[in-house]
C-alpha cells in the first residue's frame, strides 16, 4: 500500500484483513485477495452445481409422473414417449382418414341407387320409395359426417405441432443442464468433459454429474 | 393443374390432398413434399401452376419457402397458398410482405378452401387482364 493513503479505519473487519490493508506488502495483498475471492467462487459454483443437480432429479422425477406405463428412468425417455405419441396420433389420423375415404364412394353410390328408384316411383305411399328416400337422407348424412371426422384429423397436425415443441423443449432444458454442470464443474477445478452438451444417454448425463461430485 | 402439397405432416398432405380432389383438382396431378428445401428442389425440377403450404416445417419453414420462390424470378406468378395454425397479425402481415396469394388458417373445410382459391384465381385473372 501507498504511504500516503490514510490508515483504513477497520472497527468491524477481521484482524487479518485490516493487517493486509495496511500491510505493504502489495503482493502479499493481491495474493490474500485472490485467495479469498477464489474461496467464495468455490462456495458459488458449488452451490450452482448441486442447484443444477436438483433441477436435473426434479426434472427426471417429472418425467416419471407423466409416464403411463412404468417411470421413464430419463428425459431422454420422456422424449422418445412424446414422440411414440405423435406417431400413434398419426397412425389413428391416417386409420380415420382410410375409413372416410371407404366409406364416401358407398354413401354416393347408396345416394345414385336409391335416386334410381326414386325415379322408378316416388309415391309416398310406396314403402320402397320410403325406404329409398330414407336411404338418400342417410347417405347425405353420412358424407357431412365423414367430412367433419376428416376435419377433426386435422387436429393431429396440430397437436403434433405442440408436441415437437415440447420435444424440442426438453432436448434444450436436458442440454442446457449439462452444460451447466460441465462449466461448474470446469469452473469448480474439475477437467472440462469434451462435448458435453452432445451427451445424450442417462448413463452419460449421470456419470457426467458424478463426475463433478453432484 | 399440377399443385404441389407441403407439410411435414403426412396425415395433413392427405387431407389437403383429398379436399383439393374433391373439389375437383387431379389427383394425379398434386405432388406433395414434406418441407420447404425438398419443395423447392420439386418446384425447380418441374413445372408447377400452385403451391399449398405448411408454415411450420423443419430445415425450411413455408414463410422462408415462399420468399424463396419469390426471389426465383421464374416463380413470379406461381400462385402461393398458405395452410397454416399461425394466425397471429404479424405472421400473416409477414406472409402478405412476403407476397402469399392466399392464407387459410387451420383446421378448415372444403368449403373454405374453395373460397380462397376462387379468389385467388379471380385476382390473377384480374392482374392478367389489367398487364
Amino acid at each position: 500500500m501507498s504511504a500516503t493513503m490514510p490508515e483504513v479505519d477497520g472497527e468491524n473487519m477481521p484482524v487479518e484483513v485490516l493487517a493486509l490493508l495496511n500491510s505493504e506488502d502489495g503482493a502479499a495483498f493481491e495474493q490474500a485477495l485472490d485467495t479469498m475471492v477464489r474461496q467464495r467462487e468455490q462456495h458459488l459454483f458449488r452451490a450452482l452445481g448441486l442447484l443444477a443437480r436438483d433441477l436435473h432429479g426434479a426434472v427426471r422425477r417429472l418425467g416419471g409422473e407423466l409416464a403411463f406405463e412404468g417411470a421413464p428412468s430419463s428425459m431422454a425417455d420422456a422424449r422418445q414417449h412424446l414422440i411414440e405419441v405423435l406417431d400413434m396420433s398419426a397412425k389413428a389420423a391416417h386409420r380415420s382418414l382410410d375409413f372416410a375415404e371407404r366409406m364416401r364412394p358407398e354413401a354416393d353410390a347408396l345416394s345414385r341407387n336409391a335416386a334410381e328408384v326414386l325415379d322408378f316411383n316416388d309415391s309416398a305411399t310406396n314403402s320402397t320409395a320410403v325406404l329409398a328416400r330414407q336411404a338418400q337422407t342417410f347417405a347425405e348424412h353420412c358424407c357431412d359426417g365423414l367430412d367433419d371426422m376428416v376435419m377433426a384429423q386435422s387436429w393431429q397436425d396440430l397437436s403434433g405441432q405442440r408436441i415437437k415443441k415440447v420435444v424440442g423443449f426438453i432436448e434444450s432444458v436436458e442440454t442446457s443442464l449439462l452444460e451447466l454442470v460441465r462449466l461448474t464443474g470446469a469452473l469448480a477445478g474439475g477437467e472440462a468433459p469434451i462435448a458435453a452438451a452432445k451427451v445424450s444417454s442417462q448413463d452419460e448425463a449421470d456419470r457426467l454429474l458424478s463426475e463433478f461430485g453432484f | 393443374m399440377k399443385i404441389l402439397v407441403v407439410d411435414d405432416f403426412s396425415t395433413m398432405r392427405r387431407i389437403v390432398r383429398n379436399l383439393l380432389v374433391e373439389l375437383g383438382f387431379s389427383n394425379p396431378l398434386i405432388q406433395e413434399a414434406d418441407d420447404g428445401n425438398n419443395a423447392l428442389t420439386m418446384l425447380r425440377a418441374n413445372s408447377f401452376d400452385m403451391v399449398v403450404t405448411d408454415w411450420n416445417m423443419p430445415n425450411m419453414t413455408g414463410i422462408d419457402l415462399l420468399r424463396a420462390i419469390r426471389a426465383e424470378p421464374k416463380f413470379k406468378g406461381l400462385p402461393v397458398l398458405m395452410v397454416t395454425a399461425e394466425n397471429n397479425r404479424e405472421q400473416i402481415i409477414a406472409a402478405a410482405q412476403a407476397g402469399v396469394n392466399g392464407y387459410i388458417v387451420k383446421p378448415f373445410t372444403a368449403i373454405t378452401l374453395r373460397e380462397k382459391l376462387e379468389k385467388i384465381f379471380e385476382r390473377l385473372a384480374a392482374s392478367g387482364a389489367s398487364s
